[in-house]
This record gives structure tokens, C-alpha cells and sequence, in this order.
């Protein structure tokens, strides 16, 4: 009993990994414009498509490389997010942007559907090879992977954040956009930025999410949009490790409920878990601590 | 004849979420929790009129009550949250209350028949309208009777105080806390307003379809109810029902003749629609314009 409970605990916390990521771009979005980027989860998953079928278009197979074309691609896809979603409806309106951003999740979705004629494709595996044991657990390693990976773009994306000229700018600019163009930093061009970084963070979780599941459909997106969603509210809003940590407690509760409970009632529990997190600690678990808006 | 009469009840049914949203967005609020209310009405009013044998009118009433009353005690906990985190709030709900509805199952034996919600199969036979030689065309007035009282209903509103304390929440929070509004207070009464409304939209659509299912309250019918009012810009309740036409009778119905192609303009002129039109197809300007051009509201009133 105890050990099915600690394996689905496992399996959920890696996959929840990608999750983390999917809450990172929402959040680094937020953090930076203070608008919503619905589109983000579709984007994502179009760029891992994307990928898939360059690659294949070209006749390669190497699953790295799928990976590598997905994150380019999702890289392309969240700058012409930025520009047809963002830089010219007026900053001051946030129902815009979350109204065009809605209209990108849709045509984002019915692209795929087009170009893959609505039916799901198989994605191939970053790694495969035989179970790891630890004593009377298993750790898929292509979960273990996916963790790997995912731990490995987000230390990245910290890098460029606290150590890169580009991160500083992307910081002063969520401080305080005036302040930040009165410093000479350029709008315009770090928010583009933000978008092209968060795009192939999406590039990746995508990747990964086909990884792990060995196919992808349009119909992950929503979920996926939700459980985003999710991630960076319980998370805290603009709070990267919040995101991370949010998306591996997300991963392993859905999964040991779903081992208890069912596939059906599962998310039922992860809403709930949301609304405890709202009603008793409606900052999220690291809440920024000044409040600025 | 009958598509234009069919399209017609999808306008009007559309309409009633839209506006239902329309209230919420008033007070600057965005709510992606009206499906949930939409499928609370829908299911209430389905479970009235078929297990327990009323008319459809009470039932359509004891449906926007219940749906008020839920989105009365969720407005409590929701509204203390705003912006990003009040979208994901809501979401949730709407989201609980779908795989509620995928959970739930009470069946009733009725003349040899079990009736009544299924869980994942749905809940079928709502039959009233044709058990009762309803026509299309009496459909069709029955829906747009009830739309045209509840935007009647938002048209006063929206000229009394009550409006213009709803629309000042919507403005500026601080300022409009600083003339002594109770912010909580009006947040919950347009919450629970605009759940009475999804709710009568629920309560029509179930009777409309004879067939409900959980996967037709999700996000994407959420979407559609704050797409309308934003779309159609919030100077006035009709901005929503010019969305739903927008919507419903040009994007989907006027291009279908695109076949396949058409799903991909949907997005892409919603996105377009929004670079042109950032504040709605309606917006004030317009409003005014309008106004102006049918001899009423003079500059002085307005400006």
C-alpha cells in the first residue's frame, strides 16, 4: 500500500516538471508585462509540433534534435505572440490582450489540427532504456529525464535572469517599466525578449510533455493552460521557485489521487487544493512581499 | 427557414451568457466561472422539468435562484483575489463544477425509462418543449422573451445608481472605495446577478438541446462569455448581443462556407478584431455616436 502510494508520488513529482515550466512562463509573463498570456500552453505545444514535423520534413529522426527545433520554434512562435497579442493594444486595457491572447490559443490549436489532420502523433523518447530500482520502487527513466531536463532549463533560465544583462533589464522593466525606459533600457525590445525566452522554456515543456506521454494532441492544451494556471497561483504570482515547487506538488498530488481516486474525480481535488491555497494563503506559497501594483 | 430560426435560438442562448458575463466585467472583474453557473441552471432546471414534472417557467426561475445562490457564496472567497488570480480562481470553479457533473448520477425510473443526469453519459430526455408541441418558431420566442427581459432588466440598471457604481468599481477600486462604496459588497451582487442570468441560460440550453453533457460547460464556453462583452466593448449591454451576432451568426455561421479554413480565420480575426478595436466593436465613442446620430444623449450628458 505504502509503496503504490510513494510510486505514484514519484511518477507525479517528475512529470510535474513540466508543469513547473508551463507556470514559469506564465509567471515570468506576468512578472514582467502584468498581463495574462492565455496563448502560452498552445504556443508550447505548437512549437514541441513544430519541431516534430521540421525534423521529419527533413528526414531526421534524432530525438535531441526534435527537442532543439521544438524549443527554436516555440522561440519564434512566442515573439509573433508578442506581436500580434501585445505590442499594439494599449497597455492600460488588460481585457485586450486577454481577449487576443484567447484568439492566438484557438488559431494556435487549429493550425495543429490542420497540419496533423486532427489526429495524434507519437513523439519520440529523449531516453529509453531499463527501469532504475531503488529497493522496491521504480523511476521510469524517461520521467527521470524529463526531470533532468526540465531542472536543467529552468537553472538556465535563472542564470540569464540574475547573471545576464538581458536578465537585468527584464527585472527593472517588471519593477517599474518608466523607471526602466528613463534608464534607457528599451521597452519594447526586453519585452519581445521575454516573450522569445518564455517561448522556448514553452519549446521545451512541450518536448517534454510528448516525451513522457509518447504522443501529443491538441487536446493537452487546455489542461495544460489550466494546470499552468494552477501552478502559478499556488505558487505565488512572479515567483519563480513558487512555480517550480508548485509544479512538482501539483504533479504529485494529481497523480497519487488519480491513483486513489480515479482518472475522473482527480482534478476535482487539484481545484480543491487550489481553492484551499486561495482562501488560506491567497499570495501563494511565496508571495511577493511588497506590494506594488 | 428553420437554420435562421436555429441560429437564432443559439444567438439569444449566447446572448444569456454573454450578458451574464457582461455584469461581472462591469465591476472589472473577469470571470471564467459562468459555464459553471450555466451548467448549475442547466442541470437544475433539467432535473425540475423532467424528474420532478414543473413547467419549464418555474423551473427557469428555480434555476437562475439556485445558480445566484451558488455564485453568491463563491463571489465570498473568489472576490478577494483580482486580475490574473481571480481568472484562475474562477476557472477552477467552473472547471469543479464540470467534473462535478461528470461525477454525478441520480436516475429515477419514469414510465419504464430511467431518467436523470449520468455522470459521463450525460443527462438525457429533457423533452418539455416537444412533449409540449412547442414549435422552432415558439422556441425561438420563448428564448428571446427571456432575453429581452433580462437586457430590459440591464438597460435600467445601467441608467440607475446602480450602474454607476458598478461601472466606478470597474474604473478605479481606490477611488470608488473612497466615495464610500463597499467594494465586496457590489463585487458579489454583480457575481450573483450574473449568475441568476447563466443560470436562465443554462435552464433554456438544456431544454433546447434535450441533451446534456459535462464537456459542453467547459473552459471554451467560459471563453465564449467573457469573449462577448469584451469583444463588444462594455458602454452598453447591446455591445454583448453585437459580439454574440459577430460571433455566432458571421464567424461561425456566415463563414462556413470556408469549410476547415474557417476554424483557422475564427482566431485570427478574434486577435485582429482586438489590434483594431482594443475597447470592443461597440465602444464609447461609438456609443455616443450613435447616440448622437438617433437625436439622443446631447454632448452635455456625455462628455
Amino acid at each position: 500500500m505504502m509503496i503504490d502510494f510513494l510510486q505514484s508520488l514519484v511518477d507525479g513529482v517528475l512529470v510535474g516538471t513540466t508543469y513547473s515550466l508551463i507556470g514559469i512562463g506564465f509567471t515570468l509573463i506576468f512578472g514582467v508585462m502584468h498581463k495574462i498570456n492565455l496563448s502560452y500552453a498552445s504556443a508550447s505545444v505548437g512549437g514541441a509540433y513544430c519541431g516534430l514535423l521540421l525534423v521529419g520534413a527533413a528526414g531526421g529522426k534524432s530525438a535531441l534534435l526534435v527537442f532543439l527545433m521544438a524549443a527554436a520554434a516555440a522561440g519564434v512562435i512566442g515573439y509573433v505572440v508578442y506581436l500580434t497579442c501585445f505590442r499594439f493594444i494599449p497597455a492600460s486595457h488588460p481585457l485586450g490582450t486577454l481577449m487576443s491572447t484567447v484568439g492566438m490559443l484557438l488559431l494556435i490549436d487549429e493550425i495543429v489540427v490542420h497540419a496533423t489532420f486532427g489526429v495524434p502523433v507519437a513523439y519520440p523518447p529523449l531516453y529509453e532504456g531499463p527501469s532504475i530500482e531503488l529497493g522496491e520502487l521504480y523511476i521510469r527513466p524517461d520521467y527521470l529525464m524529463v526531470f533532468a531536463v526540465g531542472i536543467a532549463a529552468m537553472t538556465v533560465l535563472t542564470l540569464l535572469l540574475y547573471r545576464s544583462r538581458l536578465g537585468l533589464a527584464t527585472r527593472a522593466v517588471s519593477q517599474q517599466p518608466v523607471a526602466a525606459q528613463l534608464c534607457g533600457i528599451a521597452l519594447y525590445r526586453v519585452n519581445a525578449a521575454t516573450f522569445v525566452v518564455t517561448g522556448v522554456l514553452g519549446g521545451i515543456a512541450g518536448a517534454m510533455i510528448g516525451a513522457s506521454v509518447g504522443m501529443l494532441s491538441p487536446l493537452l492544451v487546455l489542461p495544460l493552460t489550466v494546470k499552468g494556471l494552477i501552478v502559478t497561483v499556488i505558487g505565488g504570482l512572479g515567483s519563480i521557485p513558487g512555480a517550480i515547487v508548485a509544479g512538482l506538488m501539483v504533479g504529485g498530488f494529481e497523480n497519487v489521487l488519480q491513483y486513489y481516486r480515479g482518472v475522473t474525480e482527480r482534478d476535482l481535488y487539484v481545484m480543491l487544493l487550489l481553492f484551499v491555497f486561495l482562501v488560506f494563503r491567497p499570495g501563494g506559497l511565496f508571495a511577493a512581499k511588497s506590494e506594488r501594483n | 427557414m428553420d437554420f435562421y430560426l436555429a441560429l437564432l435560438q443559439v444567438i439569444g442562448i449566447h446572448a444569456l451568457i454573454g450578458l451574464s458575463a457582461y455584469v461581472v466585467i462591469l465591476t472589472g472583474q473577469v470571470s471564467l466561472a459562468q459555464a459553471g453557473f450555466f451548467a448549475i441552471g442547466a442541470y437544475v432546471a433539467g432535473m425540475l422539468t423532467v424528474l420532478a414534472g414543473w413547467h419549464l417557467i418555474p423551473a427557469l426561475l428555480a434555476a437562475g435562484l439556485v445558480a445566484g445562490a451558488v455564485a453568491f457564496l463563491v463571489g465570498f472567497p473568489a472576490l478577494r483575489v483580482k486580475g490574473l488570480m481571480l481568472v484562475v480562481a474562477t476557472t477552477a470553479f467552473g472547471e469543479a463544477v464540470r467534473l462535478f457533473f461528470f461525477n454525478f448520477d441520480y436516475q429515477v425510473a419514469k414510465g419504464g425509462v430511467r431518467v436523470g443526469p449520468l455522470g459521463g453519459e450525460g443527462f438525457k430526455q429533457i423533452r418539455f418543449f416537444p412533449e409540449n408541441g412547442y414549435t422552432t418558431l415558439d422556441v425561438l420566442v420563448f428564448i428571446w422573451v427571456v432575453v429581452g427581459v433580462v437586457m430590459a432588466l440591464l438597460w435600467w440598471m445601467d441608467r440607475s445608481r446602480a450602474g454607476a457604481v458598478l461601472r466606478a468599481v470597474g474604473e478605479d477600486e481606490l477611488a470608488a472605495q473612497a466615495m464610500g462604496i463597499d467594494l465586496t459588497a457590489v463585487k458579489v451582487a454583480a457575481m450573483t446577478a450574473g449568475g441568476v442570468i447563466a443560470g436562465f441560460g443554462g435552464a433554456i440550453y438544456a431544454h433546447y438541446t434535450t441533451h446534456i453533457e459535462h464537456f459542453n460547460f467547459g473552459i471554451v464556453l467560459a471563453t465564449f462569455a467573457i469573449a462577448y462583452p469584451i469583444l463588444g466593448g462594455l458602454s452598453t449591454a447591446f455591445g454583448t448581443v453585437v459580439a454574440v451576432l459577430f460571433i455566432q451568426g458571421l464567424l461561425i455561421e456566415g463563414l462556413r462556407f470556408l469549410g476547415d479554413w474557417r476554424n483557422l480565420l475564427f482566431g485570427a480575426l478574434i486577435v485582429l478584431a482586438m489590434n483594431l478595436r482594443p475597447h470592443g466593436l461597440l465602444d464609447a465613442a461609438t456609443t455616443l455616436r450613435l447616440r448622437r446620430l438617433f437625436g439622443r444623449g446631447g454632448a452635455g450628458r456625455d462628455a
